[in-house]
């Protein structure tokens, strides 16, 4: 995969996700920040900082997003969430427009 | 549906079918709460949403739904978190009393419990900590008594207010409300105990905006705790038959009523004329009230009227001619009176007429032409009248015609292909019995019906062949004893139909069952008194919509659907037999 096709997602520890650009744009605020030009110097580097996001709550969003993806393409799958995870993925959920 | 007579399902006073063609929204027109639970609420499966993706919020959302006994609180949430999470357990009706304490002080601005099974006075505790956040309420239906409503008190900035049915609240309940001036909806249908005495609370409430008390039998003498809410722009007191000609005078001052529903009333002519100072008034419903055309003179003033429903009422020819003054009418229902077509000469005028209803008046043919240059209409309703194929000719140029009602009338075949170049035509009755599979066949140009009831006409297999054109047909009635499995291969591509009804043809069988199996949109179907047997069931299963299904006088029983309803359609909520 090339380098501008991926994105790069790091969370409140600093560990970086480096994903599908198509997928992480699931996310309408990730896509806000991808595609409006100059605004955001996410843009230019392809990197999105969430200091407020944990590790484990990102790479589960990471997860999310690529499970989106296959449910579109027609394989409709359960996606597991894990009880003590839920009230911390639906806060970042709700920033993240996802 | 269903019975042997399938029309005027709609004989109540129901002020949507006056508003037709107005997007105004009225509260829920009738109690469902005896019906037992998940009635109206649409099963919780978030998965099953016509395979869209569920977002990452619904999933989490759906999470905390199954194990909500989990959660101590959420008050640690966002609002507009709780509030999804609060309408999803409501929607799928796993809240209960225990769970709601979770919300306790979370900000809630809008809590709909219309209806909602167990609702009562120890759950308004948890609703009434949401303080100065509510802004809307409805527990209609509910147990909730005085004291319950009390809670309410800290709730100053409510702006809705729904009480329907909650038939344990009385005057004393509503004094909680009394200061709550940021009201501008309140609705308090059925209530027995309301009284004059309680209407004074609504004294202050200057901002309301929508008042209704339908079917409040004792508030006679309290309109005039009214007369100071300069903003009021609705009120119902339909079916308060309370009302009389001395509660009309305080209505006199509110002039921003925009529009008033008194059916049932007692109120005469008299009453109406204090009526004449509402110069904002655009909808009016005097439906079965004891009046006669001398109100017209009356009605006359009120230049911005636009919906008038006079259907039941005292009226005779007599007097009619001051139908010609109101010019500004675009929706008339004059069904059910003593009038005959002497007063058409009299509607000609109003060329800005788009529905107008004459079911059941003396109506013929010589005078209809008096209506062909109402080039507006969209809406004619002649049913029970005399109307007969030469009428029909003065009909053909009506091109706007939507919806036309031609049950119960002489029409005949010959008549129908004069209906043919009514491209517009979306709805069309035909409930005669003269009418037969020849009458059809001059319809065929009709393609864009998409409702269209043959109820007792005596349409045949062959006549079958003609709705084949009717693509776009959503409703369709024909019981009139004709058809057989063969005639319904005809019926088995009309893919839009959402409601179907087969009832009275004796011959059809278990095949027909298999034939309409493809038929996946349906919600409803009747094909009741025919040789339908228990075994025939199976093939209703791809019919996941299904919502009511009637078999009466069939050779199956009711343990039969439910057996089916238990393992296939979980839709179904109405099922006879029963």
């Amino acid at each position: 995969m090339k380098k501008e096709d991926t994105v790069k997602l790091i969370s409140a520890e600093g560990f970086e996700f480096i994903i599908d650009k198509k997928a992480a744009m699931v996310s309408q605020t990730i896509r806000n920040m991808l595609t409006s030009p100059g605004s955001f110097s996410e843009t230019e580097h392809g990197r999105v900082s969430f200091p407020e996001i944990s590790t484990t709550i990102l790479e589960k969003i990471c997860q999310y997003f690529h499970w989106s993806l296959q449910y579109a393409s027609g394989k409709e799958t359960e996606f597991h969430i894990e009880p003590e995870l839920t009230l911390e993925l639906m806060m970042a959920a709700n920033y993240l427009h996802t | 549906m269903g019975g042997v007579c399938s029309r005027k399902r709609e004989q109540q006073v129901n002020e949507e079918s006056i508003n037709r063609g107005l997007s105004v929204r009225y509260f829920k027109s009738g109690s469902s709460k005896w019906l037992g639970s998940s009635i109206l609420r649409a099963p919780s499966d978030i998965k099953l949403r016509n395979g869209k993706c569920p977002s990452l919020m619904e999933l989490c959302i759906y999470n905390i739904c199954e194990d909500m006994d989990q959660y101590k609180t959420l008050s640690m949430l966002p609002r507009d978190i709780n509030q999804q999470i609060i309408n999803e357990l409501i929607r799928s009706q796993r809240l209960t009393e225990l769970t709601l304490e979770a919300f306790r002080d979370c900000d809630l601005q809008d809590l709909d419990f219309g209806e909602y099974p167990g609702f009562g006075d120890s759950w308004m505790d948890v609703v009434a900590s949401q303080e100065a956040s509510l802004l809307s309420l409805d527990i209609s239906g509910s147990d909730v008594t005085d004291s319950g409503l009390m809670n309410l008190k800290d709730c100053k900035n409510l702006q809705a207010l729904n009480l329907n049915y909650c038939d344990q609240i009385s005057d004393h309940g509503l004094e909680c409300i009394r200061y709550h001036s940021n009201l501008t909806t309140l609705s308090f249908r059925r209530n027995n105990c309301f009284t004059a005495k309680g209407m004074s609370a609504l004294s202050g409430l200057v901002n309301l905006s929508k008042l209704d008390l339908e079917r409040c039998p004792g508030i006679h003498g309290g309109l005039v705790y009214l007369k100071g809410l300069s903003k009021l722009e609705s009120l119902n007191i339909n079916c308060c038959n309370c009302i009389t000609d001395a509660d009309m005078k305080p209505l006199a001052g509110i002039t921003s009523l925009k529009e008033l529903q008194i059916s049932s009333s007692k109120v005469t002519d008299y009453g109406v004329t204090f009526l004449k100072a509402l110069n904002k008034l655009t909808l009016l419903n005097m439906e079965g009230c004891p009046v006669t055309a001398a109100c017209l003179e009356s009605l006359s003033a009120l230049t911005t009227l636009l919906y008038l429903n006079l259907s039941r009422c005292n009226l005779t020819d007599d007097g009619c001619e001051e139908f010609s003054r109101l010019q500004t009418l675009k929706v008339l229902n004059l069904g059910f009176n003593e009038i005959s077509d002497a007063i058409l000469v009299h509607l000609k005028g109003l060329k800005k007429l788009e529905s107008l209803n004459l079911d059941s008046c003396r109506i013929g043919d010589e005078e209809l032409y008096n209506l062909s240059g109402l080039q507006h209409l969209k809406c004619l309703e002649l049913s029970d009248t005399e109307v007969g194929s030469n009428g029909l000719h003065h009909l053909s140029g009506l091109t706007n015609l939507e919806s036309l009602n031609l049950s119960f009338t002489v029409v005949t075949d010959a008549g129908l292909k004069k209906l043919s170049g009514l491209s517009f035509l979306k709805s069309l009755n035909l409930d005669a019995r003269q009418i037969t599979d020849a009458g059809l066949a001059a319809l065929t140009s009709l393609t864009g019906l998409t409702h269209l009831d043959l109820f007792c006409a005596r349409i045949t297999d062959s006549g079958t062949n003609y709705l084949r054109s009717f693509k776009n047909l959503r409703s369709l009635e024909v019981c009139g004893g004709g058809l057989t499995d063969a005639g319904v291969k005809n019926i088995k591509d009309l893919s839009s139909l959402t409601m179907l009804n087969l009832s009275q043809n004796h011959h059809l069988t278990d095949r027909t069952l298999e034939l309409i199996s493809g038929l996946t949109d349906l919600v409803s179907l009747n094909v009741s008194s025919s040789r339908i047997t228990a075994g025939g069931l199976n093939h209703l299963k791809p019919l996941k919509n299904l919502r009511s299904l009637t078999l009466e006088s069939c050779k199956l029983n009711a343990s039969d659907i439910k057996k089916l309803q238990a393992s296939d359609l979980p839709n179904l909520v109405s099922f006879r037999p029963e």
